[in-house]
């Protein structure tokens, strides 16, 4: 892979394989597995917390060893190919679940220049000019692990779990992908360091408020996390794509859910929370920013998402399958487009003819807001028009005339159809007579 | 070193993991025959026979993964605009602004059709 | 050809070689597997697998923008809008061999050797200038700026008229797969209405029997005065005749504890 000319990019190339890019990789693979262990663990404990009850604490201090105990235990359950699946892929979902799942944390930035083993070395195991891009091309290629898994299982629960999850992960990629263009446009750059980087004075949560609130209602919905996890929905779809799935096999669906979850989560952080930028009071320390010490800052605005996530599911309800797509169709999509051509005005206004931040401002609210006011005149106008037409549509309802508009017509739903003389002979005719059992007793 | 290196590397460890965790499974797991256990699983009831040549298609998701490739696209465009904004200046704004308020005559149409909306 | 190949020897190197000689043989196998299997479903995955290596090659040479923009739009959104529809072809169904025209395969083998020959006629006869794209990207900064200069400067007309084309896009889709509602949509009230104006049970049907050895949906509860409750078996399986019928199969040993005999308790009914 060529990358460009600039000096940054370099240095992901200078990383010999052994033991630099070898120890990365392990690490990240070390720490993604345990911020799993304790993020599954995390979540139970705190949704007992939310529910007035204690949650796992037998296994090991704390209970922490008990996701762990759980991988253990379905190791030892018995493996099941149900009789209609489709083995070769039944067996395929699972890693290509989990090999993309994994693949997608190649790019995100822990950290800034470190040294490791005698060797000075970006804390990121690569980058390249177009690496968020990679991160939504990775998670595309996730999505097949789902819709596989259920189409392979040979089970209708499955079935539709996959297809709806599919569905809904598709639309809300949409919104995914429309909330990153505002922070391009800011950062000048797609490569995750380079926007880090360009977050050095004001973290793009900040300048870019509401593309953060739409990349994280989408994150929520690309997860299939409550309260958008329809494709399980218990009371409908038992465990949706993964129903038939059993032994490590539903583990690795476990650990690529979560990981999953984690990915968005460090995204999120890495484009809009400074990624691994220490905050503001204690950026002010000189060496905050500098050596291992952003590692922990970038972990645990991680886990102040994480928390977000599980604070979400003991909150609020599932959403109704319609209502969901409606938000993710009539929401969030038009309002990140207007939002994505407002930010371009402004920009494209502040390079050109140095405008400033209160002109801008002013020239873009001021239309917005007659915009929204006549919109919502035109809109109650409408609905009390609707409410009319709909009580004399009932009153109408009952007469349905076939040849009113000159030619023969079927009825519409919910109009009954009157027959008329003829079609009744031909009910007469249809209608032979039935002889019963004592008829033909008798003859 | 190339780019790619580090994420075959990466991509090589978790393929290992996940097949290794299944063929673990199924070594370490018991067997215990069951016609019942093979079936797919419908809360206890005997499963629903698939139709045969495939069931009915709901043709709401083609309409759906339809507009997904038209919108994809449109966000693909963006993508580069938005990466050089500074150096294409008013008229590249002009340019998208104009690609952008074509789609959303279409995304209005669709919606006032109804093909947004969902049973 | 050996012109060609001696060119391309030269200019690339030999990372790039080993990623052609690697994703174009993955690429390969995957456009085979596409057309010999015999699901659907199966020549699916392949020609993903042909699709992701594809933009494997495109990255080995440089074009990280289309490589990504590759797997986003096909991977992502093409083949997905084709999975959808074959998934609801059922797990065990799968094509049919039989040759509808005749000499169908004769054609189509004699056609796709034409093709191969016009296209080995063709590249045999490249000259290739500047290959990859490392000279392009200097010049603009970056791969997606050179992109971004070139679709918004040279190509600019054919990036308005895109537009166009996504249009009829979705126009088409709507005109093929949207049905119009004639009539307005339920809301949860007027459901609500429905279900308390019908006359009929408006909440859950009863559950059904637990006879404390066999807990299914196929057996029916018993009401207080020990008569069937026929709603507490779903539908479905009343429809399919699926009930295990109380009264025939445990016969008098259920209207017995229905009635509360005691004798029963502890023996095996089967």
């Amino acid at each position: 892979m060529n990358t460009t000319t600039d000096d940054y990019f370099n240095a992901f190339t200078m990383d010999p394989w052994w033991p630099i890019v070898f120890a990365k990789v392990l690490g990240l693979f070390i720490l993604l597995v345990l911020i799993v262990l304790i993020t599954i663990w995390a979540e139970r404990r705190v949704v007992g917390r939310m529910q007035m009850r204690i949650g796992p604490n037998r296994v090991g201090p704390l209970g922490l060893l008990q996701s762990l105990m759980d991988g253990v235990k379905l190791a030892f359950k018995e493996e099941i190919f149900p009789t209609a699946a489709d083995k070769f892929v039944y067996i395929l979902a699972p890693i290509l679940a989990t090999i993309p799942a994994f693949l997608a944390w190649a790019v995100i930035p822990l950290g800034p220049m470190v040294w490791m083993f005698g060797y000075q070395t970006p804390l990121q195991l690569t980058d390249f000019p177009v690496s968020v891009l990679y991160i939504v091309a990775i998670a595309s290629i996730g999505i097949y692990g789902i819709v596989l898994a259920g189409w392979s299982s040979g089970s209708t629960y499955a079935l539709l779990g996959g297809l709806r999850s599919s569905a809904q992960m598709i639309s809300y990629e949409v919104a995914m992908g429309l909330s990153f263009v505002a922070v391009f446009l800011y950062a000048g750059s797609a490569s995750t360091s380079q926007i880090v980087a360009a977050q050095e004075k004001t973290w793009y949560i900040i300048l870019l408020l509401p593309s953060f609130l739409i990349y994280v209602t989408a994150m929520v919905g690309e997860t299939n996390r409550a309260p958008f996890d329809l494709p399980e929905a218990e009371g409908e779809l038992v465990g949706g794509f993964h129903t038939e799935y059993s032994t490590l096999k539903f583990a690795v669906f476990f650990l690529a859910e979560y990981i999953n979850l984690v990915t968005v989560s460090a995204l999120a952080t890495t484009l809009f929370l400074g990624g691994w930028r220490a905050p503001y009071p204690i950026s002010l320390w000189a060496g905050a920013n500098e050596g291992w010490w952003p590692l922990v800052w970038f972990l645990g605005k991680l886990c102040g998402f994480i928390f977000v996530f599980i604070w979400l599911r003991g909150t609020l309800p599932r959403l109704r399958y319609d209502q969901f797509m409606k938000f993710g169709w009539k929401f969030l999509m038009p309002v990140s487009l207007v939002w994505i051509l407002i930010v371009g005005f402004a920009r494209a206004m502040r390079n050109d003819y140095n405008w400033d931040l209160r002109q801008t401002v002013i020239v873009i609210a001021v239309p917005i807001i007659a915009i929204l006011i006549v919109m919502y005149i035109i809109e109650s106008i409408r609905e009390r028009r609707a409410d009319a037409a709909v009580a004399e549509e009932e009153e109408a309802r009952t007469e349905f005339d076939p040849m009113a508009g000159g030619f023969p017509v079927p009825p519409m739903p919910g109009q009954s159809y009157t027959p008329t003389r003829r079609s009744k002979a031909t009910v007469g005719v249809t209608a032979l007579p039935v002889s019963t059992d004592a008829e033909i007793e008798e003859a | 070193m190339n780019a790619a290196i580090p994420i075959l590397t990466l991509g090589g460890l978790a393929a290992f993991f996940a097949l290794l965790s299944i063929i673990t499974a199924s070594i370490v797991g018991p067997r215990r025959y069951n016609r019942a256990k093979l079936d797919a699983y419908e809360c206890g009831i005997e499963p629903t026979p698939q139709p045969i040549g495939g069931g009915k298609f709901p043709v709401k998701y083609y309409l759906t993964a339809m507009l997904f490739i038209v919108f994809d696209i449109e966000i693909v465009f963006l993508y580069p605009w938005a990466v050089s904004f500074d150096q294409l200046g008013m008229f590249g704004f002009i340019e998208m602004v104009s690609f952008i308020v074509t789609l959303l005559a279409v995304y209005a149409y669709v919606w006032r059709r109804g093909g947004l909306e969902w049973d | 050809m050996t012109g060609l190949a001696t060119v391309m020897l030269s200019v690339i190197d030999t990372g790039e070689q080993i990623t052609f000689w690697i994703c174009g043989s993955l690429a390969l196998i995957g456009a085979l597997g596409m057309v010999l299997s015999r699901k659907a479903v199966h020549s699916a995955l392949w020609i993903a697998m042909t699709m992701i290596n594809l933009a494997c090659l495109y990255m080995a040479q440089g074009a990280l923008f289309l490589g990504m923009v590759q797997i986003i739009v096909y991977t992502g959104a093409v083949m997905m809008l084709f999975l959808f529809v074959l998934m609801l072809v059922g797990v065990d169904s799968s094509d049919s061999v039989v040759e509808t025209i005749r000499g169908q395969r004769l054609a189509a083998g004699l056609a796709g050797l034409a093709f191969a020959l016009m296209l080995i006629a063709v590249i045999s006869r490249v000259t290739l200038g500047d290959v990859g794209t490392q000279g392009a990207d200097a010049v603009y900064g970056g791969n997606l700026q050179g992109l971004a200069a070139l679709i918004f400067g040279k190509y600019l007309l054919a990036f308005e008229v895109t537009s166009a084309l996504l249009i009829t896009a979705a126009i088409g889709a709507m005109i093929l797969a949207h049905r119009e509602r004639i009539e307005p949509k339920k809301e949860q009230k007027d459901l609500s209405k429905e279900r308390f104006l019908s006359g009929e049970h408006p909440g859950s049907l009863p559950p059904p029997g637990v006879y404390a050895r066999h807990n299914a949906v196929d057996t029916p509860a018993l009401l207080p005065d020990g008569t069937l409750a026929e709603n507490s078996v779903p539908a479905s399986l009343r429809a399919r005749g699926a009930i295990r019928t109380v009264d025939r199969a445990l016969g008098d040993e259920v209207q017995q504890l229905a009635a509360g005999d005691g004798s029963l308790e502890g023996e095996d009914l089967r």
